[in-house]
């Protein structure tokens, strides 16, 4: 098994946590986070990440607002709450933690 | 030669050769099926279609109308198999121990909505098919699930009150946006597959605030005796304004120029008060005064409502005032009425068209405030049910 395939389910565990990132930067719409996460190690399809963004949203942490697209359909623009704000706050802070821990253990 | 079958996504018509057309019905039926535990997998497949509608757009060109099927089957690999949330994935293999994992999945959706997160919010537009004028109406109508020709009757009857009726349907002609896109109009009248779980919310809401309270009877009792003090209040100082200006009345013949003055303040601070309303709203200061950090912003908009209250209401029973100074109820008691409220609403509607075309930063605000507004009734209930 090799070390990509070892962090497959910890990739999939961090999305979440990339999205809220990425959304809190800017306003974005679907597109634009896949081309942001598609030149990182969490490249990924809309097939995973609209059934993320609902759970998001349902959770409270994100909200949309449709915007016309000169070409094509509305576009749905997402943006963090306060409530997803707070918790990518936090999430920083633990992985911070968790960085440190791993540096940190075995060392003497 | 192939067979063309023309499909609707995301609300535009496309074309698609039929090998095409059966990839991209068994993928969508496919995610239909993997999402069937998730509260929200009628809007996910509404958002998968439009994203696939915007990569077919993007093949289609004024020579070419027609998707190929491997063009489809390119776009279906881009979007990537549907993968179900943790603790909402139901029979995730079309064959696996369907039954029961799908029971887990719908318990699962079920407790989420218990903790009062779930359905698509229902949203206030207007909605232009069927309506009367510009769909205020019908949008109100749709919103809370009544008979649109009642809350037309409702803002009729309104306006007779101050003309009331009129100036609130022009504001929300202004203020609330109109449905356009399907999804806006399925928002406006609640997805119909939420129809239920509104109502069961709303109830539950219900029981939630009256379990708030241990003996309702007292609260009842409370409640009864505090609307009967604040209507006696209303009455004493109702009573005493009438006696005031009746007996120390303006003469008669200023009184052609008293009551449109006063019905010109009045217009004004209306004006003023809907400006400061906006601001609030879009900016989260009143005209650059920004709010101490820890009042909210609904506090602020009631305190702005009785402030208004208070500036106002002067002005308004010395205007009934002047009413009843023109003799007992009469024909021209009712004139100096019918035209004190047509000035009064001219002002209003002449201050808010020139504000609207001579202040850009107004305009902006209208155009964000339906969002803003949204955000505040998402606040305000989020505030309630942490209560």
């Amino acid at each position: 098994m090799s070390v990509n395939e070892k962090f497959s389910a910890i990739r999939k565990g961090l999305l979440e946590f990339l999205v809220l990132q990425i959304i809190a930067a800017e306003k974005v719409y679907v597109a634009d986070i896949l081309k942001q996460l598609s030149v990182t190690e969490f490249a990924t399809q809309e097939g995973t990440l609209y059934p993320l963004l609902s759970r998001l949203r349902r959770e409270g942490l994100l909200d949309y607002e449709w915007k016309e697209s000169e070409a094509g359909p509305p576009r749905k623009y997402y943006e963090l709450t306060a409530k997803g704000r707070e918790q990518l706050r936090e999430t920083l802070e633990y992985w911070g933690q968790i960085n440190g821990t791993v540096k940190k253990l075995g060392q003497k | 030669m192939n067979k063309v079958i023309t499909i609707n996504l995301g609300g535009s018509a496309y074309q698609l050769e039929e090998g095409g057309y059966d990839d991209l019905r068994a993928y969508l039926e496919t995610a239909a099926a993997k999402l069937s535990g998730n509260p929200d997998r009628d809007e996910i497949i509404s958002d998968i279609e439009r994203a696939i509608a915007e990569k077919f757009r993007a093949l289609l060109a004024s020579h070419k109308t027609v998707v190929e099927t491997k063009e489809v089957a390119a776009v279906l690999a881009q979007m990537g198999p549907i993968e179900a949330e943790p603790g909402e994935a139901a029979g995730t293999s079309a064959s696996g121990a369907g039954a029961s994992s799908g029971a887990s999945g719908q318990k699962t959706a079920g407790e989420e909505r218990a903790a009062g997160s779930g359905g698509p919010p229902r949203r206030l537009y207007r909605i232009y098919e069927g309506a009367m004028i510009s769909g205020v109406c019908n949008g109100i109508a749709a919103y809370v699930n009544i008979d649109p020709t009642l809350v037309r009757i409702g803002f009729v009857l309104l306006t007779f009150f101050w003309g009331m009726g009129l100036l609130v349907y022009v504001v929300m002609a202004i203020l609330v946006p109109e449905a356009r896109s399907p999804e806006e109009k399925a928002a406006a009248s609640g997805f119909p597959a939420t129809a239920q779980e509104f109502i069961r919310r709303a109830r539950e809401g219900y029981y939630e605030a009256m379990k708030g309270f241990p003996d309702r009877k007292a609260r009842r009792e409370w409640q009864r005796r505090f609307r009967q003090e604040m209507r006696a209040h209303a009455d004493q100082w109702r009573y005493n304004w009438h006696s005031y200006w009746a007996e120390h009345a303006p003469l008669h013949p200023g009184m052609g120029f008293t009551l449109p003055f006063l019905s010109l303040l009045q217009g004004v601070a209306t004006v003023l008060w809907i400006c400061a309303i906006i601001s609030l709203l879009a900016t989260g200061a009143v005209f650059g005064l920004a709010l101490p950090a820890n009042v909210p912003v609904w506090v602020a908009a009631l305190l702005l409502l009785i402030a208004y209250g208070i500036l106002v209401g002067p002005l308004k029973f010395a205007r009934r005032a002047c009413y009843y100074s023109l003799g007992r109820p009469h024909w021209a008691w009712s004139l100096a009425f019918l035209l004190d409220a047509v000035v009064w609403l001219a002002v209003v509607a002449a201050l808010l068209w020139l504000a609207f075309h001579y202040l850009p930063e107004l305009r902006d605000a209208v155009h964000t405030l339906p969002s803003v507004a949204h955000q505040a009734a998402d606040d305000i209930r989020a505030w309630w049910h942490g209560k």
